[in-house]
């Protein structure tokens, strides 16, 4: 176990030296610059100060080597257009994202299981085709739009929920109004992840319910339910800890469009103002950043496998 | 979206129109199917039956309603926007076809080496794969699309490139244990070179799953262009796409809502009926799914 | 008669002082709170490479100015200077400079901090300071006494007290004058800044909102407003969308498509607020197919600007006639050559110039064809604007490629690059008839002259505007510049917009003139009691 362990972390690590290579030399080869650089007024004089400024006049593999450098001792750099250290930018955000992920998760898997079960339990009848169509929605629709039909419904028209933002100001500790503006924007990306939990789960839930041992108990006359959540349910966890794990990709995917729309500071927007800005140093960090989470995450899920499942074995 | 399509394990490969059958026996599946045939044969064929052109602008004939003349009216530039349905339709199911060709590609290719050859080959392809995982799709496409520009074929490029890990590590499971099997192994006994083997024994009883994760990926990669839109990244005007249709109905949202809806819908159709017919697909071909 | 005309004017005015000072003292809400908006987090600090837009309008709150715009007719008046003239025939000017004024912190502002923030900052051409080379003509500002210093020049620049009032705050030197670099101090660009103004920050929580609170050590006494907050939106729909649930009192850079929306709220009025800004077309004068004045003017002609501002702006513009827009009152000349639309004077003028029709519809000569590449940006109305004009060249025979390029592609290719034949864009300048870094042969090639123009005479009028000291002399050089311009057509004019800004019914003392002029006085804001 311990050096299965080791294997993955070596192996996580050799991933992130890749994604930052491959992300480092990309948008060196982008065109513009920082966003003071291509202001459509700034003159020559300027931009070259700027340019020796930044330290953006040296070769892209100096600049690398440099910020590799600096990355190993946990210091990746200042932002180029906020001025302030990455570290602390991502900090910054972090927490929002988080916050709004986890949310959007608990939303998905919660209602997720709850209508895979529904479907599972009365499979090829209406309610199974209800859930399935009303799932295959949620996949089906840009999620931007589905934000901004949100906002103009809840927020514009009825006014039950805020348009926008993680907390209305000045009002920090307030938890409900924290909640209250969480409303919308998690929904919408749950709504997008949902479908994949629902499929999941009801294909585990068949699964288990065409195994012997599930018919066994039934047949010694013990109650649907009771048999759901003392057999089925544990094998099912399987897969839909697995999804959960790959959801986790997704979520930082999806969270890129979401807070933007609904103007969420979280690590979404960041890439998006630190990609349209040239913000070398910003998108570095935000790549590096999911891309830890997502091994992270992948690493945990497998853990979680053996927990859940002693029967599964590491190669 | 790509990554979270579920890994399918593998079931007999079905007699071709058995199978087929078997879909359109699927009452959902047939309508996506049907849906979808209506939409090829209007973007294919309809474009030689409009009086209208997608791109003349007529700044005096801005936002009309429906009429006889315009069937959905015209867009903020005095557009007609059932031609410009049309034709961006044409652009988007290509974006969406094209990017799953790529994907498909790139991933059986990779996928499969990996799976076959094992070992060494395994090892380094499977990091490069993990490496394209861990790069949340959203911001690998922003970075090459800002990178390279947004010509079409960069945008199909980057969308399939966004979509082809899932592919790999799925054909990558079924290569590997599909290079064990006995017709495999009678067929190297036999002297069959490796290519041979992978493209000509291997490849078709992977193909049921690629299929399904295809048909998905079509639908992903149409919903990604139009997210690439949003953000001012997708298919470039005076060329329509759904999304960039979109795109620009958002300046005219609380003035001319209507906009948003026509492309809206359209994609939602497509995509929804992409779905259910990969679903459907993939319960007749793995009903553990 | 006369007198007695006078005399009641007087009284008149005087009532609706008295009127105006008894209404605010009653019915101004004291613990009102402002909510704005902006795009992205601001820099804090005028200077900053890259503080452009989302900085702009909070830091015009914060860093006050030797100078501002009169809110009557954006004439330069007293800021931070209470006096000014120009000695040595122009080329050296004189700023008396306030007394009593204090920086948020408590410290005395005087002539080391304007000395700091030009010498130090602004001059230095090593820290790329944002629009610096608005003020290449100054070559130091010497301090002559606390409260006077003097700006030597190296060539004459009569808009001077015009470009101090446009966007550049004086920053303190006390704070910023020990940093290695004085535009990359953290924890005050991003943090709370030491600033002069009104309101001064109170709290800035990145990516969420900026708190500003009243400056109680500000010169004028006491603001009026409880305090303001800047909440960062992005997303310029979720921006209307909070406006019209009520959680917006300014809405700065409204669209036209936007105003309906707003305006059934009851809660919000729009400005039409000017800025001395055009949209163009630049024709690249380097090819020598656009170097024909014919051309240029036949394909003028052939664009319906009336319809276009209709479908793009709503109406909320007025066609440009030239770079300078009618706000400037004297300096503007609207006397000049006119373009309206006509096609079929295009198309003849096109034929005298030998571009006839061929059989592919468009237009040749000698084996070129007048086909144009035509880049554009992702930008505003930029596409949808450049559509129309490809449209209207069209039908006259003039085919056009046009390319959409993500905005910093553009920027770097078309812009810096000059690699495009034709492109729609525009020009925001500060409110003065000098538009030389725009047309002048200096900036052409690598300047902000991108079409490249270069015409000596032009280059000579423009040097008498900038030498000349008084307002009939500038009027009179910078009317010629604009007829000359109307002839020439360096640029193919396309419009003068109006900037949009919603703002709270209840917000007075407002200045309705320009967006950057209403934050100027942002000290004489208050809210009317419900």
């Amino acid at each position: 176990m311990t050096q299965y362990l080791v294997r993955r972390l070596g192996q996580g690590l050799v991933v992130l030296f890749l994604v930052s290579l491959l992300t480092f030399f990309l948008i060196n080869l982008a065109p513009g610059g920082p966003s003071s650089l291509v202001d459509i007024s700034t003159t020559v004089a300027e931009r070259n100060a700027r340019y020796a400024l930044y330290g953006l006049d040296r070769p892209v593999h100096e600049r690398y080597v440099a910020w590799l450098g600096g990355a190993v001792t946990g210091d990746l750099g200042t932002s180029i257009n906020q001025g302030l250290p990455v570290s602390r930018l991502l900090m910054q955000r972090l927490g929002a994202t988080v916050v709004l992920a986890l949310t959007a998760l608990v939303l998905a898997a919660g209602f997720g299981v709850l209508l895979g079960i529904v479907a599972a339990m009365n499979p090829n009848r209406w309610p199974d085709h209800v859930v399935s169509t009303v799932a295959t929605l949620g996949m089906s629709v840009p999620n931007f739009w589905l934000g901004i039909i949100a906002i103009i419904v809840f927020a514009v028209e009825l006014r039950w929920l805020p348009a926008s933002g993680i907390v209305s100001i000045g009002r920090g500790a307030d938890l409900i109004d924290r909640l209250r503006h969480l409303v919308l924007p998690a929904s919408v990306l749950a709504f997008g992840l949902m479908p994949n939990v629902v499929r999941v789960t009801r294909s585990a839930v068949l699964e288990t319910k065409a195994t012997d041992y599930v018919r066994t108990a039934r047949s010694k006359g013990l109650p649907d339910g009771k048999v759901m959540r003392k057999h089925m349910l544990r094998n099912a966890l399987v897969p839909i800890t697995a999804m959960i794990g790959l959801i986790t990709t997704v979520l930082f995917s999806g969270s890129v469009v979401i807070e933007s729309v609904f103007g969420y500071a979280g690590i979404g927007r960041l890439a998006i103002e630190a990609a349209n800005g040239r913000d070398y140093p910003v998108i570095l960090g935000v790549t590096m950043l999911a891309g830890t989470v997502v091994v992270v995450v992948n690493l945990v899920v497998d853990m979680l496998y053996a927990v859940i499942d002693p029967r599964i074995r590491h190669g | 979206m790509a990554e979270v399509l579920v890994r399918t394990a593998s079931a007999p490969l079905p007699r071709r129109s058995r199978f087929l059958g078997r879909v359109l026996r699927q009452p959902l599946g047939l309508v996506a199917f049907t849906v979808l045939v209506l939409l090829v044969l209007l973007v294919v064929f309809g474009p030689a039956f409009l009086s209208h052109s997608p791109t003349r602008t007529n700044p005096l004939q801005t936002l009309q309603p429906p009429s006889a003349e315009h069937w959905l009216g015209t867009d903020e530039l005095g557009r007609d926007v059932f031609a410009r349905i049309v034709h961006g339709g044409r652009v988007s199911l290509s974006v969406g076809l094209f990017s799953m060709l790529v994907g498909l590609f790139i991933g059986v290719a990779v996928g499969g080496s990996a799976g076959y050859f094992g070992g060494r080959t395994e090892n380094v392809l499977m990091r490069v794969v993990d490496t394209f995982m861990a790069i949340p799709t959203f911001f690998l496409i922003l970075v090459i699309v800002t990178s390279f520009g947004n010509h079409p074929v960069t945008i199909v490029f980057t969308v399939g490139l966004g979509f082809w890990a899932q592919m790999a590590r799925s054909v990558h499971a079924e290569f590997k244990r599909f290079k064990t099997a006995e017709f495999v192994e009678a067929s190297r006994a036999l002297g069959s070179h490796h290519l041979r083997l992978m493209v000509r024994h291997i490849l078709p009883q992977v193909m049921p799953q690629a299929i399904v994760l295809a048909t998905l990926g079509v639908g992903w990669s149409i919903l990604t262009e139009a997210g690439l839109s949003y953000l001012g990244l997708g298919i470039q005007p005076p060329l329509a796409s759904w999304g960039n249709m979109l795109q620009n109905a958002q300046a005219y949202l609380f003035r001319a809502p209507v906009l948003a809806v026509w492309p809206g819908l359209f994609i939602a159709i497509t995509v929804l009926a992409f779905n259910v017919l990969g679903n459907a697909l993939r319960d007749v071909l793995d009903p553990r799914g | 008669m006369k007198v007695r005309g006078t005399l009641f004017r007087a009284l008149v005015a005087l009532l609706f002082a008295l009127g105006a000072a008894v209404a605010t003292a009653q019915d101004a809400d004291t613990s009102a709170v402002l909510n704005l908006a902006t795009n992205a987090d601001p820099t804090l600090n005028p200077w900053t490479p890259g503080a452009v837009i989302e900085s702009n309008l909070i830091n015009t709150i914060l860093f006050e100015q030797l100078t501002r715009y009169s809110p009557e007719d954006l004439t330069p008046s007293p800021m931070l200077a209470t006096s000014w003239q120009a000695e040595e025939g122009g080329l050296a000017w004189v700023f008396e400079l306030r007394q009593g004024v204090v920086w948020s912190d408590g410290d005395p502002f005087d002539a080391a901090d304007v000395a700091f923030t030009f010498n130090d900052v602004v001059l230095n051409p090593d820290l790329g300071a944002q629009s610096a080379s608005q003020f290449s003509a100054i070559d130091r500002v010497e301090v002559i006494d606390d409260h006077t210093v003097r700006f030597v020049l190296n060539e004459p620049f009569s808009a001077l007290p015009y470009y101090l009032a446009s966007f550049a705050g004086i920053i303190p030197v006390h704070v910023l004058g020990e940093a290695e670099n004085p535009l990359q101090v953290a924890s005050f660009n991003k943090g709370i800044p030491v600033t002069t103004g009104p309101y001064k920050v109170a709290e800035f929580v990145p990516g969420s909102f900026v708190r500003l609170v009243p400056n109680e050590l500000y010169w004028a006494g006491e603001p009026k407003l409880a305090g303001m907050v800047f909440r960062i939106i992005p997303d310029l729909n979720t921006q209307v969308a909070e406006a019209m649930a009520g959680q917006l009192d300014v809405v700065t850079r409204l669209s036209p498509q936007n105003v309906r929306g707003i305006e059934s709220t009851g809660a919000l009025e729009v400005l039409r607020q000017s800025q001395n800004l055009f949209f163009f077309v630049a024709p690249n004068h380097d090819d020598e197919r656009l170097a024909d004045v014919r051309v240029r003017q036949a394909m003028t002609m052939a664009i319906d600007r009336e319809a276009m501002i209709q479908a793009i702006l709503d109406g909320y513009g007025e066609v440009a006639s030239g770079p300078v827009a009618p706000m400037l009152g004297a300096l503007f000349n609207g006397d000049v050559r006119q373009y309206p639309y006509d096609p079929e004077a295009a198309a003849a003028l096109l034929d005298e110039a030998g571009w006839t029709v061929g059989p592919d519809g468009v237009r040749q000569k000698d084996g070129q064809r007048l086909s144009f590449y035509m880049p554009t940006g992702q930008f505003g109305d930029l596409v949808p604007a450049t559509l129309l004009v490809q449209q209207y060249w069209q039908d006259v025979g003039i085919e056009t490629d046009v390319q959409v390029m993500e905005w910093n592609a553009y920027i770097q290719d078309v812009v810096l690059g000059r690699n495009y034949e034709v492109t729609l864009a525009w020009w925001s300048m500060p409110p003065t008839a000098d538009v030389a870094p725009y047309f002048s042969c200096d900036a052409a090639q690598t300047g902000n002259n991108i079409p490249n123009y270069c015409n000596e005479d032009l280059d000579r009028i423009m040097d008498e505007g900038r030498a000349a000291l008084t307002l009939e002399e500038q009027a009179d050089a910078y009317g010629r510049m604009q007829e000359l311009l109307a002839e020439e057509l360096a640029y193919i004019y396309l419009w003068w917009p109006d900037i949009l800004t919603a703002k709270s019914v209840r917000l007075q003392g407002f200045p309705e003139i320009t967006a950057n002029a209403a934050f100027q006085h942002s000290f004489d804001w208050y809210v009317t009691a419900r």
